[in-house]
């Protein structure tokens, strides 16, 4: 090894190492990242030479141990070159078959390679793992190529040739106005222009003056700026000895916290090297330009992170900020100009030289040039190291490279520049990621942290989390950070154990506000920033904690009993009734759904379930089969009649609609000895049960049943009686009906607003499922193709009775992706199987025909655009492609709206723009003594809601016309199941209901799913794991 | 942001008012020469400013953009219009000492000083304490007896003033000034001059040094006010080594 004298010395090294290069050489480079360690890649790496050396191919092919490649979740990685080959959770025992296939016999090892969670692909190649197709890795671009331990490596692939050109080619200002022009800011999160640092700090009267790399990375989950360190420390260095030589400072010092063991070692071990070259030292590259460079580790205070307090320490004195002015560039390290810059915005320096400026602005948004590396963690699909363009659309980077939210479930927020950054809510998913509109929405760039929060995160509970670690890590110093971060630690510690007050959020606003506009650094002025955001984007789960004392994601352990029963409109006691099935008490089980639900039996077939989705279980294997269970007994003929509240003789209360809500609602209000009457303008009772579900879901006979119970309770149902011209709602309260309830429904279909929609083989899905339940006259299906517009239950309903009815071909058109249907994923399953197609990303614009009868039907081919407000991808128009699809009947199922103009009007009730009725959560509307819930106050919802409405309405009349403080009904309490906590979870999955075949299901209307049998329930039942169970000692 | 120039004469605008001042005097020393009032807590003339209580934030404005800055340590420079009651001064303020009440709502003085500043009843409250870590006895210590018997140790909620490991300093000559500077009487005569078991002294086999100020060392101090440091090896145990 020489010391290198000159620029031509550097360009000669290079030379002869690429002479050297034999570009079809076999590789094999294991990651040697802190991740991969941690996973055993070490391992791996010796068990490779091993082998290797056995096989007597030590000479022949390259083996490297390289920083990190940024796919941690799916580490130890492997990649073997020329080919690319990428391995995944690479484990030791796998190593000699990776050699005797891949290396020697050119094969894969199919089971190491990377499946796409989102396509379910096998991907062989490096470069075709969407991971990192859809990244810009210019920074990183190294991390996976090189050994950060070997300065040849580096310098083999262009290490260094930056500097050389800014010693001898370019004066220092020159190098100021080329950082200057290619618009860098500095990537520790305040994004402060970098050339204008360095003037001022290089303008700057004192001598003489240092620069600091700030390496002290302490965001939870952030380690962008440890994997550069680790897998290409020279990159730093290498900007460091530039910026000196622009700013004119003589001493460096990396400030590296000591938790960081791996990235000290290398940082280290590569400026002995550089020093050793020549590139560090006096008179580097021959030039007379002299620099060295220091490392200084940290304590691991979070606080040394802000650049005064990092000067203190690297003074030695305790790690606390002081006031700016003056800023280090005029006062800094022992009192001298000082510049200080994050690891990744060092690591950009040398790409500005040698690539020039222009291109690298060209990179990035208008105002930012450039790359930003993010850590994406959380709820993603795939976590890790992230490099992308400033200005990338926040969704691009969690659902194209990070491959959507993990189980299927939606995402609620990011949270950018943890945990000093704001939330962004799903709605934002389309902002560019740039330091500028995230500043306008509330959150930070921040040094690159990017958790993802999926539906089950509790906005209030992470913003405790992030607050906790902010008070934590406050130093004491001022008075906002040290007192006032702690007045809103407690306020949300309150909030989150039911003990909110009204009056906190507020609190937490004007306290939160006054922090950061008065705390002496940035990390009190940006504490509150978690806290500030979610209560801007997430306000009413704020007001549900302190109001109704309920976590709506299931979280806050003291308001929730058990994530199931959280998650359940009605509220079912649903680990009640299950361990009570179980026991085999089932008679017990069924009295305690009916505390809450007079429907079991129909929601024991046509729940949406979201119980199922939040059961804890799944992180083991699969869901309880909850909905089964309740139908299993609910099916078992153990129905008792209930008897209502004694000595009452009951108020009359009239309700319109005999829907679920409605009926929901008489059967609480009988229990509570009212005398309910309910008026149905249809000649069956039900409502969107008895003519809207199918009957292949939903048998007419089960419903019939249940609704026969809720009579039984002196419930009157009054059939074929509408409500308007003939008995005004007026009248009722007249006749001495004290109360009302209106639960109309929303049964009216949104119209498509495309020509051809008047033709008459254009029919609304609602139409013609109504029709079918009723027995009225059908259009003719059988024979036709039949074409159906929408993507929710309905249309889904609408094309499998299509199918039962006897159309030739049933064809679905859906405008965005088959991932964005709102319908069930089952039902979507069962209506392929049946043999729907599914046309997705086709928006109908016309219907064609003549003579009143339809043709066909013209689509336009839609293409995921940028996320909407919906955080999906809004379909766009692809101009090329339109294509028409022959077809005889049309059925429009894009939405329904509730229809009660003339009945409301009567009653002055005031109405939302779309028509539904204003009521709070409990019914009440802007009338006095008028209630209304279900699909006529949320717009069409599911059958749970409805219910729950129904349920709640009931209470809140009851407490209308007999005070606050009535008493309910006696409630029904069951001895609990008995539960060890001890014990381990059953180790068998989830069972499976029998279907009928579906060619067999299409040949008519029977129902699809049978019940499960007794054992298989009971066997079921016993998979709960009891988050219902306290221990009380 | 151009490098300042200490002793530049410049012209500030203090509530509207032009001052001629000089350029690196902070904002709090111009407005008290020109008798602005501007609360303060952690400030003291004889001390380098700490910056430490934000009680005497002000407002400085550059075209349309406003920023609250504490005055101790804000610097003037030429052009700087300086707002020191608007609105937003006094909803931090009052904010502020409202924290302060948290703690110490049984100091006289911090309760007339939050009554001053429009404070009500604290929203949140913690034991009461009337250390506020002003750090003023610290930094008297340090500054201008030179002796450096206390320090402010641990970090946030968890910070304390506090002798070397928490064992009582034999550097401590028992000046008075820590006491003497103590806005909330958190420090008493009682903990510099009570028996060793306080929090100030423990043996040292170190020569005590004199204070900066009278020139005395702790153990030549009049009798009655201190002992020597044999007596206290002796009381204590530990004998010379």
């Amino acid at each position: 090894m020489t010391r290198l004298a000159s620029a031509p010395d550097l360009a000669a090294l290079r030379e002869m190492l690429t002479a050297r290069h034999e570009p079809g050489r076999p590789s094999i480079a294991i990651c040697g990242g802190t991740g991969c360690r941690a996973k055993g890649s070490e391992e791996v790496a010796g068990a490779f030479a091993e082998k290797l050396a056995r096989l007597g191919l030590s000479a022949q092919v390259t083996l490297s141990s390289t920083g990190c490649h940024g796919f941690c979740e799916r580490g130890p990685v492997v990649v073997l070159r020329p080919q690319g080959v990428f391995y995944q959770s690479v484990r030791v025992g796998d190593v000699p078959e990776i050699v005797s296939e891949t290396l020697l016999a050119n094969r894969l090892v199919e089971r190491l390679l990377y499946t796409d969670p989102v396509s379910g692909r096998r991907v062989a190649f490096e470069h075709d793992v969407p991971f990192y197709r859809r990244q810009h890795r210019v920074v990183l671009d190294l991390n996976g190529l090189i050994d950060p331990t070997s300065i040849l490596d580096y310098v083999a692939r262009g290490g260094y040739a930056a500097l050389a050109r800014a010693l001898c080619e370019l004066t220092p200002e020159q190098v100021i106005a080329e950082v200057t022009a290619a618009g860098l800011r500095g990537r520790g999160g305040a994004g402060f222009p970098t050339g204008q640092k360095w003037r001022l700090c290089r303008e700057a009267s004192g001598h003489p003056k240092y620069i600091v790399c700030n390496a002290d990375e302490g965001d939870p989950g952030a380690y962008m700026d440890r994997s550069l360190m680790e897998g290409n420390p020279h990159r730093v260095l290498e900007g460091m000895i530039i910026g000196a030589y622009a700013i004119g400072a003589s001493r460096g010092f990396v400030y590296i916290r000591n938790e960081y063991p791996l990235a000290v070692r290398h940082v280290a071990h590569a400026i002995e090297q550089a020093r050793a070259y020549g590139l560090l030292g006096d008179d580097i590259l021959g030039t007379g330009f002299g620099f060295s460079i220091e490392v200084r580790l940290g304590g691991g205070a979070f606080v040394c992170g802000e650049e005064t307090a990092l000067m203190a320490s690297i003074e030695g004195r305790p790690g606390e900020p002081r006031p700016r002015p003056p800023f280090p560039a005029q006062s800094g390290l022992w009192g001298k100009p000082t510049n200080i810059n994050n690891v990744e915005t060092w690591a950009n320096v040398p790409l500005i030289v040698t690539r020039g400026a222009a291109w690298f602005k060209g990179l990035g948004s208008e105002a930012s040039g450039g790359t930003k590396i993010f850590s994406l963690v959380g709820k993603v699909n795939n976590t890790g190291l992230v490099e992308v363009p400033i200005g990338t659309p926040l969704g691009e980077i969690i659902f194209d490279i990070g491959g959507g939210i993990r189980g299927g479930k939606a995402l609620k927020a990011a949270q950018l520049g943890v945990p000093s950054g704001g939330c962004i809510p799903s709605e934002h998913l389309n902002v560019p990621v740039d330091y500028d509109t995230l500043k306008s929405l509330g959150a930070i760039m921040g040094s690159g942290g990017l958790v993802v929060c999926d539906e089950d995160t509790c906005m209030v509970d992470l913003a405790r989390f992030f607050l906790r670690f902010t008070q934590e890590e406050s130093c004491g110093k001022c008075l906002p950070c040290r007192i006032g971060t702690r007045a809103m630690l407690e306020t949300l510690e309150r909030i989150c154990t039911g003990r909110g007050r009204e009056g906190d959020i507020e609190y937490l606003e004007e306290l939160g506000g006054e922090i950061k506009r008065s705390a002496l650094c940035g990390l009190g002025q940006t504490a509150p920033n978690p806290v500030l955001t979610s209560i801007r984007y997430f306000r009413s789960e704020y007001e549900a904690h302190i109001r109704d004392r309920r976590c709506p994601a299931g979280v806050c352990e003291a308001l929730v009993r058990a994530p199931c029963q959280n998650a359940c409109p009605a509220e079912m006691d649903v680990p009640g009734y299950v361990s009570l099935v179980g026991e085999g008490r089932f008679e017990e089980a069924l009295a305690l759904m009916l505390e809450t639900n007079p429907f079991p039996s129909v929601c024991g077939r046509v729940c949406n379930h979201p119980c199922e989705a939040k059961c804890r279980r799944a992180q083991l294997d699969e869901p309880v089969a909850i909905r089964q269970l309740k139908r299993f007994v609910a099916g078992q003929g153990l129905r008792r009649p209930i008897a209502s509240a004694p000595g009452r003789d009951g108020p009359r209360v009239a309700i319109i609609g005999a829907g679920p809500a409605g009926l929901t609602c008489a059967f609480f209000l009988a229990r509570l000895g009212y005398r309910p009457t309910v008026f149905e303008k249809l000649p069956v009772a039900g409502g969107m049960l008895a003519v809207g579900i199918p009957e292949y879901r939903l048998p007419k006979a089960v419903l019939r049943e249940e609704i026969e119970h809720i009579a039984a309770l002196g419930v009157e149902i009054r059939t074929n009686t509408p409500i308007g011209d003939g008995i005004r709602p007026a009248d009722l309260l007249q006749e001495g009906y004290r109360a009302l309830f209106v639960a109309t429904g929303a049964h009216q279909s949104r119209r498509l607003a495309i020509p051809g929609e008047g033709l008459r083989g254009v029919v609304p899905a609602t139409d013609l499922l109504r029709a079918v339940s009723l027995g009225e006259p059908l259009p003719a299906v059988a024979g036709a193709r039949v074409a159906v517009i929408g993507g929710g239950n309905a249309a889904v309903d609408a094309a499998r009775t299509a199918l039962r009815l006897g159309a030739r071909e049933v064809t679905l058109l859906y405008r965005r992706s088959r991932a964005d249907m709102p319908a069930l994923p089952e039902e979507i399953e069962a209506a392929l199987a049946e043999g729907v197609v599914i046309q997705e990303l086709a928006s109908p614009v016309a219907i064609i025909g003549g003579n009143g009868i339809v043709h066909g039907i013209e689509c336009q081919r839609m293409r995921p655009g940028p996320f909407d407000r919906t955080g999906r991808r809004q379909p766009v128009p692809d101009p090329e492609v339109r294509f028409t699809l022959a077809t005889d009947l049309v059925i429009a199922a894009i939405g329904q709206a509730p229809d009660l103009s003339p009945l409301l009007t009567d009653l002055g009730v005031e109405r939302r723009p779309d028509g539904t009725i204003e009521a709070d959560a409990d019914g009440r509307t802007s009338v006095p003594g008028v209630f209304a819930g279900g699909d006529a106050v949320t717009g069409p919802a599911t059958v749970i809601e409805a219910i729950a409405a129904g349920r709640r309405a009931a209470i809140a009349i009851h407490r209308y016309l007999q005070g606050d403080g009535a008493s309910l009904w006696e409630p029904v309490r069951p001895a609990p199941a008995a539960f060890d906590p001890e014990a381990e979870p059953v180790p068998y999955g989830r069972c499976r209901a029998e279907e009928l075949p579906a060619v067999e299901r299409c040949r008519g209307f029977a129902e699809v799913e049978a019940s499960l049998g007794a054992e298989a329930a009971q066997r079921e039942a016993r998979r709960c794991l009891r988050c219902d169970f306290r221990d009380r000692g | 942001m151009s490098t300042p120039t200490p002793g530049t004469s410049i012209t500030v605008f203090l509530n509207g008012r032009p001052i001629q001042t000089v350029e690196g005097r902070t904002i709090l020393q111009v407005a008290r020469e020109h008798g602005v009032h501007i609360p303060t807590l952690c400030f003291h003339e004889g001390l380098a400013p700490y910056g430490a209580c934000r009680l005497c934030m002000v407002e400085i404005v550059r075209g349309q953009s406003r920023q609250l800055v504490a005055s101790c340590t804000h610097p003037c420079v030429d052009g700087l219009v300086v707002l020191t009651d608007t609105p937003a001064v006094q909803r931090s303020r009052r904010i502020t000492a409202e924290l302060l009440l948290a703690t110490a709502r049984h100091v006289p003085a911090i309760r007339e000083l939050a009554a001053q500043l429009g404070a009500g009843e604290p929203r949140f409250t913690l034991p009461e304490d009337a250390c506020i870590l002003c750090g003023l006895c610290v930094r008297a210590c340090a500054e201008i007896v030179g002796v450096r018997a206390i320090s402010l140790v641990n970090r946030g909620a968890e910070k304390r003033v506090s002798p070397p490991f928490r064992i009582a300093s034999n550097d401590c000559i028992r000046c008075g000034t820590c006491v003497l500077v103590c806005p909330t009487g958190a420090l008493t005569l009682a903990d510099i001059a009570g028996p060793p078991t306080t929090r100030h002294r423990s043996e040292s086999q170190y020569e005590a040094p004199a204070c900066q100020l009278c020139g005395q060392a702790w153990n030549d101090l009049p009798t009655g006010t201190g002992r020597s440091q044999q007596a206290v090896q002796a009381q204590t145990g530990s004998g010379a080594r």
